[in-house]
């Protein structure tokens, strides 16, 4: 792998920025990789639409941010339809069924049924560990016991039952997918 | 959250982080021994006073509130007179407010470390536009120590320098952050606290009877006298004499600001700190500073794969500017092209030092993002035209 650039775009509230984060600190701490986290958002505290994007490599990363995503993670119809032209020809989308609506056919699709899953574990809140579970079992780039370890560190106390359990759910529905990227 | 995880309460957190830039800058300060912070919000820099406010009272510093930015320049000068390591943060907007307080910091020799988030007027969008401000900002005969990262270890690194050389020239130093850096998470590694260089405060050896608080060598640094053990101290902006005492006198006046200004300027070879990325065989350098070496180092890529002879020289300290190590570059040139995120300020510089060794060209950018490497390559493509 010489580097992979992951985009993650949704509402503000969804957990864009957070998965992204948790998804460097994995690497950076976990595999001793290098990672670079920026973000856009509106001022709007919940709704606005959101950004955050993640360059992953082996080695010290230069220029903060990608034109073209290897992947692309969209949590809402809005934030898909702006940021589409930022996945790479032969890259691969991410979408939520329940979020996004009109799922363009033209491109590489994953659909993961996450904020479902979560409303199953109890809080729709969830929906993001869901796809960080997710792509733990689609990229191997780290192991579930590490992704833990972090989202341990990065959630309330109170609410570390329910993320845990969803990100189990999220690697159980990468393996209904079928193996890795 | 406020510590990316982190949960632990000492000075240095040694090890692997995930981090974000201001954070970092925080975390640097405290592992140069910060033990005083004062600061007023302010976007992109607010992290920085978030986290203070949380890591200091942990180490046993402490943390003010400023009630504006004036407020929170004099604390920092005065608490570093009463002997404490201290910095204050704030971005473009309220880096205006501080001038007279450097100017005042200047005057009495106090160090001290003032990190300037910038940001486009008003927005939180990326820029370096405040380059000039940082060197002649404050009124006065004054010369300016300022340091540019360019990464989150940078932030970290950086500001641990700045502290020191801080205590080494009693003079506030600038720590040229960014909104581009200080709002990005990236690795950083902090190393065991025995491999951190600190440079304390140094004391006089003489006794109240003989000190004068400003007596030092020609360019040199007068030493500090401790709070409440006797010494007379006095600190004022005006022009004063070795003993601290207000002195009008011209040949009085010339002499204090002939020292405070050289004790700088002729130190420019201990200061300047710069990077040199293929230049020995280059003939086109790119000149660059902060977060724009960043696009510039994958331009020199770029143009290195279509055959292009192109170096980099990383400015990571911009004042004093680092004139022997540019001309030395500049020698051996066809063309030194500038790259920053301005409308095109420190080129100025980087030309009047090449003075015509070679040809000069500048790639600016300013509109609230960083360039692209293409658009850096662009610029190298015109001038080998």
């Amino acid at each position: 792998m010489k580097t992979l650039n992951i985009g993650i775009c949704g509402f503000g509230g969804q957990g864009v920025i957070l998965s992204a984060v948790i998804l460097g600190t994995t690497v950076v701490t976990k595999r001793n990789m290098y990672a670079v986290q920026t973000q856009s958002y509106g001022s709007e505290a919940r709704g606005g639409q959101c950004q955050s994007e993640l360059v992953i490599s082996e080695g010290p990363i230069n220029s903060p941010t990608a034109d073209k995503k290897d992947i692309l993670i969209a949590l809402s119809q809005p934030s898909l339809e702006r940021y589409l032209p930022t996945l790479k020809a032969g890259g691969i989308l991410i979408v939520d069924p329940k979020t996004v609506t009109e799922i363009p056919t033209d491109v590489k699709v994953v659909q993961v049924s996450a904020t479902d899953t979560a409303v199953n574990l109890g809080n729709r809140i969830a929906a993001n560990m869901v796809l960080l579970g997710f792509i733990q079992a689609a990229t191997n780039l780290f192991s579930i016991e590490e992704l833990l370890d972090v989202v341990k560190d990065y959630v309330p106390a109170r609410f570390i039952d329910l993320n845990l359990a969803a990100v189990h759910a999220g690697v159980e529905l990468a393996k209904s997918y079928g193996g890795t990227f | 959250m406020t510590a990316d995880g982190q949960r632990q309460n000492s000075r240095v957190l040694s090890g692997v982080h995930f981090m974000l830039g201001n954070y970092a800058t925080v975390e640097g300060a405290l592992a140069a021994g910060c033990d005083f912070f004062a600061g007023y919000p302010i976007t992109p820099a607010n992290e920085i006073s978030e986290r203070m406010a949380e890591r200091l009272p942990q180490v046993g510093g402490k943390f003010i509130q400023g009630e504006d930015e004036l407020c929170s320049i004099y604390a920092i000068a005065a608490a570093s007179l009463a002997g404490a390591k201290a910095m204050t943060a704030t971005a473009s907007a309220g880096y205006n407010y501080y001038q007279e307080g450097i100017e005042y910091a200047v005057a009495v020799e106090a160090p001290c470390v003032i990190v300037n988030v910038q940001r486009c007027r008003g927005e939180n969008f990326a820029t370096q536009a405040d380059i000039m401000q940082m060197r002649w900002g404050a009124a006065g005969d004054h010369e300016m120590i300022v340091l540019a990262p360019s990464s989150v270890q940078e932030l970290f690194d950086y500001t641990v320098r700045a502290f020191n050389l801080a205590e080494q020239f009693r003079n506030p130093v600038i720590v040229a952050s960014e909104t581009t850096i200080a709002l990005m998470r990236e690795r950083l590694e902090i190393p065991g606290a025995d491999r951190i260089p600190v440079l304390n405060r140094k004391y006089t050896d003489l006794g109240p009877d003989k000190y004068k608080t400003f007596d030092a060598p020609e360019n040199g640094v007068p030493d500090f006298s401790p709070l409440g053990k006797g010494y007379h101290g006095l600190y004022t902006i005006n022009p004063h004499d070795i003993d601290g005492s207000i002195e009008w006198d011209p040949i009085v006046y010339e002499k204090l600001y002939k020292r405070i200004t050289g004790k700088i300027s002729e130190n420019e070879h201990i200061i300047s700190h710069t990077e040199s990325f293929q230049l020995d065989d280059a003939d086109i350098a790119l000149v660059t500073y902060g977060s724009e070496v960043r696009p510039t180092l994958d331009a020199m890529e770029l143009a290195r794969n279509s055959g292009l002879k192109v170096g980099v020289l990383k400015l990571g300290t911009v004042w004093p500017v680092p004139e022997t190590r540019i001309r030395e570059v500049a020698k051996q040139m066809k063309a030194v092209i500038t790259v920053e995120m301005s409308i095109g300020k420190y080129a100025g510089e980087v030309e009047r030092v090449v003075a015509g060794r070679c040809v000069t060209a500048r790639a600016t950018k300013n509109r609230g993002i960083g360039h692209t490497a293409e658009e850096i390559l662009e610029v190298i493509k015109g001038v080998r035209a």
